[in-house]
């Protein structure tokens, strides 16, 4: 599984990683997290404004830190896809 | 004077202006704004704002929507530049994506809150006015100038999904930003209603009177340098504010992970901070003669509103979350506060007075330039514009020309050139901050005139 940070780099991006790991590490997923920092990267998705969250190549949320559940949900929901 | 008593001065005088700036304005001024500044940034949804920024959207609802999306938004840099990039490609073009960039960094609550209450309400309301007005008048001279690239952008770029989504804010958030407001207002605002004593009474006790002797030599008051001095007040605000700090790092710093006990007492104690910064103590005589103002009272009905509805209105994650933002700004921007006020304080008796009352004393359109040019070349972070300008104003700057630097400082730096520049191109970013140093120094002008 593939997850992505959108976001260059601020504490907000930084909490959504830390999330995110976290989430995976629930479900003992094997995910490679990226973080993509330079503006044409990020604009390569369709989002405002950062921290955005990319799993497998699908914008999961943007603008905001999701909870915990939410992104536990999305993993599981791109593990049995 | 010898080069140690040189030293020791500098020290006092900036000491003398930390301590000042913490007891008089910090309190009731920015406590208030950084809780505000971490519910807009948690609570109103991206979405709320942007939806009026599409392809789609009439000239005069972007433009207006621009210059509010940069009051509510820009509150993180480091989101603005993300956002202003992708108003640019994918959401209404050249001109209200500008119009964003200029307002956003100058109109934030918290800029406008410390200035008002540090330099003066004209000062700050003609901050508002002035960067709203020209953030739309060069949003719309550079997308005139512009307005064959734009097509040609217009066509490049797919319309995108991004602007589509819709987002509302629920009627309980604005209820919540109006009490914050209030608590702000009612702690700033100078009018009798407030500031008047409505009872006093007196702590008895001579060591009042002695202590604050004792404080006024270690921290001599300089009316003539604007440097204020500490009363005993002061020293009791300032040691809360050293135990908020304390506990909030313990309470804070993994809010988002849930509350604990030191959440709590830090709460409390910010609570406690800001009622006792509403009464108006005066050490006399006898003892200290303590009078209940009509700001007092108004804290304590808005505070307790305040904490009725986060405990009862709002789910804890919103909290959680509003408290987080709050807590890193704080982080973000008081150390750098702290450094600059006593840098600030410093240069107060550093630069002499002449100097800055030739260059800048007169309103004339080249000591606008001046002021303007100060604030590109001269990097200073996030509000710590504020104490330099009211250092220069102590030194004998004038308003209109202080007006001017405080205008250009946020909007244009060469950090920020340099990153417009990666966005718009080289052509775009020079006609821009032409466009800029023009305005803010045509304001200054226009400003010092009219208070003349």
């Amino acid at each position: 599984m593939e997850i992505k940070i959108l976001g260059g780099g601020c504490p907000k991006c930084e909490r959504l990683e830390r999330l995110a790991r976290e989430a995976a590490g629930e479900l003992g997923v094997e995910a490679a997290f990226t973080k993509v920092k330079d503006m044409d990267g990020i604009m390569a998705y369709d989002v405002t404004s950062t921290p955005a969250l990319v799993i497998n190549e699908e914008v999961k949320s943007a603008s905001r830190i999701p909870r915990k559940q939410e992104i536990v949900e999305w993993i599981r929901a791109a593990q049995s896809a | 004077m010898n080069a140690l008593e040189y030293i020791a001065t500098l020290l006092q005088t900036g000491l003398g202006s930390l301590t000042a700036y913490l007891a008089a304005h910090v309190l009731l001024c920015l406590l208030p704004a950084f809780f505000i500044a971490g519910a807009l940034s948690a609570l109103i949804p991206k979405e709320a704002i942007t939806k009026y920024l599409g392809r789609d959207a009439p000239k005069w609802i972007s433009y207006p929507a621009s210059a509010l999306g940069g009051f509510v938004l820009a509150v993180c840099s480091c989101t603005i530049m993300p956002l202003f990039a992708s108003i640019h490609r994918k959401g209404a073009g050249l001109g209200p994506a500008i119009t964003f960039l200029f307002v956003g960094p100058a109109v934030n609550i918290l800029a406008i809150s410390l200035t008002g209450v540090q330099i003066g309400m004209d000062i700050a309301l003609a901050r508002i006015v002035l960067s709203i007005v020209f953030g739309i008048g060069i949003g719309l001279l550079m997308a005139w100038f512009f307005r064959q690239d734009d097509e040609a952008n217009n066509a490049a770029t797919n319309g995108g999904g991004a602007f589509a989504r819709e987002d509302k804010v629920p009627g309980r958030t604005w209820v919540f930003f109006a009490l914050l407001l209030g608590v702000l207002i009612a702690g700033t605002l100078q009018v009798g209603l407030l500031t008047r004593s409505y009872a006093t009474f007196t702590l008895p006790g001579s060591w009042a009177g002695s202590f604050q002797a004792w404080l006024d030599s270690v921290v001599p008051p300089n009316l003539a340098l604007g440097i204020e001095g500490v009363s005993i007040h002061g020293v009791f605000l300032i040691g809360l504010l050293i135990l908020i700090a304390v506990a909030a790092w313990l309470g804070l710093n993994k809010v988002d992970e849930g509350f604990n006990a030191w959440t709590y007492v830090a709460l409390g104690l910010i609570t406690l901070t800001l009622v006792a910064a509403s009464f108006k103590i005066v050490a006399g005589e006898q003892g200290l003669n303590v009078g209940i103002t009509g700001k007092l009272i108004a804290e304590v009905v808005i505070i307790a509103a305040v904490w009725w509805m986060a405990a009862r209105r709002f789910e804890p994650y919103d909290i959680q979350e509003w408290l987080w933002e709050m807590w890193r700004f704080v982080k973000q921007i008081i150390p750098l506060l702290v450094v600059g006020v006593f840098l600030a304080g410093m240069a107060r008796a550093l630069i002499p007075a002449t100097w800055i009352e030739t260059l800048t004393g007169r309103n004339t359109v080249w000591a606008n330039l001046a002021g303007v040019l100060f604030g590109v070349f001269m990097y200073f972070p996030t509000l710590v514009e504020v104490p330099i300008a009211q250092t220069f104003l102590s030194l004998g700057m004038h308003r209109g020309v202080l007006l001017a630097y405080l205008l250009a400082d946020p909007e244009l730096s060469l950090q920020s050139i340099l990153v417009t520049n990666t966005v718009i191109g080289r052509k775009k970013t020079a006609v821009y901050v032409v466009l800029v140093t023009i305005f803010s120094t045509l304001s200054g002008l226009i400003f010092g005139w009219f208070i003349r």
